[in-house]
């Protein structure tokens, strides 16, 4: 499929379907954590028409097509994003999404190498549930998959700065220096949040 | 309706033996009164299978199930040797309380969609009566397999993406509810590695929030109290696998109440889950009954009736005396009448 039909059919999807989804996703989810303490926000939306067709385009290591079949094989379309407050939280947020969702991947994002520094998080990829969309709607079009990410305050400040700086589409790319000041941010946010999980844990056991 | 391919195979319980032995297969063709009968089973799939089914991740959360990859082999490739590693994956989770069965991958396509449909026939004894002029003879036939015995089972699947589909099915297995795990597990869990599509915590809590609503719903007393006798009962539902009509019909609702609780639902009513009372209770964990005196009777739902002793009160105008004993462990005042039921 060229590159145009590709953006028609994305933008078509995106336009019937991906837009509500994500609404009613965000509800639910939202519904479900309800109970679940020091939530700070829980976001779900539509991968934007620009991001699809750049990720649509991403070669593999022997430079093929990496998405042979993009609109079958990008399972991020709706992207949906839970903050909690501290590293506990995470793994409270996790449970409840286990309970209510069908996964088909569980990741720790980490960096691959303990002495490196980087994006920390979870995610999940996850069936999109019965009863989101309207039965109206062409079944082709709706996605099967969403994707959820559940990071503390700390590691969604780090990942939305380092992509603000990171991948500005006009920009020069960093430098070594530039990639270990990121690093070092990346750093002091994993230690915030081990002292204030620590703090959290030592106050609620007294 | 175009089937392609149906390979067939005899899976023996082998279970727990690393021994290997090649399971004997065969092709089947695509014309005769078999295929008939399981052409049947390929076109009827939609409607007999009836619990939507997922594969599930890999024990690691890796993006990976070894059945499905099984699946998508053969679909890539319908042969022989192919169908049999699907075979073998059975053998290898069938016990002997399971027993023999005859394995069919049926192939095919609809549209743009290739489909598959694997049923597993459930073994057993038969006695064959021929009536020959004024004779009879009878004789015992071993390894029948009927598709109608009480084990029978069967997955399909239906995708336009061999990449990035099969993920999602349809299966039947008459044992589902069986109180033995080893055997309520045997086709889904253990051979399909896959769960219900719909949680057991997603549907239960569906339900729970549907029938909560519908007490809130209706102003007949009649609905309200048989709705809260239910919610005491549906302890007894635990782990059962079913839809919301199937549980409605355990916990004898009455039509009424089935339709007022329906009509909270809408398309949900027929999906599969495995009853979770941890979940349920945490939308319907107080029962509470308000009194014309101005009293209201608040416990646990399912201990309400054991907490509540309930007579006909002395004097006449059909009231209700509630008698209770214990030691008071709290009091509180509040400026709003508390309605427990529900919160």
């Amino acid at each position: 499929m060229n590159s145009s039909q590709l953006e028609v059919d994305y933008r078509r999807r995106l336009d019937a379907v991906l837009g509500p989804l994500a609404d009613a996703l965000q509800n639910q989810l939202t519904d479900y954590l309800r109970d679940v303490p020091r939530i700070d926000r829980v976001v779900a939306r539509p991968k934007s028409v620009d991001r699809f067709l750049a990720k649509a385009a991403a070669l593999n290591e022997e430079g093929k097509p990496k998405y042979v079949e993009p609109l079958n094989q990008i399972q991020d379309q709706v992207g949906a994003r839970v903050i909690g407050l501290y590293l506990s939280d995470v793994d409270s947020v996790s449970k409840t999404i286990e309970k209510y969702y069908h996964p088909i991947e569980t990741r720790d994002v980490v960096p691959d190498s303990q002495w490196k520094f980087g994006y920390f998080g979870k995610h999940f990829i996850l069936l999109v549930p019965k009863g989101l969309v309207s039965t109206e709607i062409d079944k082709e079009l709706v996605p099967r998959f969403f994707e959820l990410q559940i990071k503390t305050l700390f590691q969604h400040a780090w990942s939305e700065a380092n992509h603000d700086l990171g991948y500005k589409p006009a920009s020069a790319p960093l430098g070594r220096d530039d990639e270990r000041a990121l690093a070092f941010t990346s750093a002091q946010a994993w230690g915030a949040d081990r002292m204030f999980d620590d703090l959290h844990r030592s106050l609620v056991h007294q | 309706m175009a089937i392609e391919h149906i390979h067939s195979f005899l899976v023996h319980p082998r279970k727990g033996i690393a021994e290997k032995r090649k399971i004997g297969g065969t092709t089947v063709q695509t014309s005769g009164k078999l295929f008939g009968l399981l052409s049947e089973i390929y076109l009827s799939s939609d409607a007999q299978c009836d619990i939507e089914i997922a594969f599930n991740q890999s024990a690691t959360g890796v993006q990976a199930n070894l059945c499905r990859d099984l699946i998508i082999d053969y679909l890539e490739g319908p042969t022989l040797v192919r169908g049999r590693r699907l075979a073998e994956r059975l053998e290898s989770m069938t016990t002997r309380r399971s027993g023999l069965g005859l394995l069919f991958v049926i192939a095919g396509t609809e549209g743009r969609d290739h489909k598959v449909v694997v049923s597993r026939f459930p073994t057993d004894v038969a006695i064959l009566a021929e009536e020959k002029s004024e004779e009879l003879s009878v004789q015992f036939l071993e390894r029948v397999f009927m598709k109608n015995a009480t084990s029978y089972k069967a997955a399909a699947y239906q995708d336009s993406s061999l990449k990035a589909g099969f993920w999602t099915g349809r299966a039947v297995d008459r044992q589902i509810n069986d109180r033995v795990a080893q055997i309520s597990d045997y086709w889904i869990a253990d051979f399909l590695a896959s769960g219900f599509q719909v949680t057991s915590a997603a549907g239960t809590r569906i339900l729970a929030v549907a029938i909560r609503n519908a007490a809130r719903a209706t102003t007949d007393i009649n609905i309200k109290s048989e709705i809260a006798a239910a919610v005491t009962l549906a302890k007894a539902l635990k782990g059962r696998r079913s839809t919301t009509i199937g549980f409605e019909n355990l916990l004898n609702l009455s039509e009424a109440a089935k339709k007022l609780i329906n009509a909270q639902i809408s398309e949900h009513l027929e999906d599969q889950f495995q009853f979770d009372w941890k979940e349920f209770s945490e939308h319907l964990a107080y029962r509470s009954i308000e009194l014309d005196n101005g009293a209201i009777l608040t416990a646990e739902a399912p201990r309400f009736d054991e907490v509540f002793h309930r007579d006909r009160a002395r004097t006449d105008g059909g009231g209700i005396r509630f008698t209770t004993e214990g030691r008071i462990t709290g009091e509180r005042l509040g400026k709003s009448k508390v309605e427990r039921l529900g919160k």
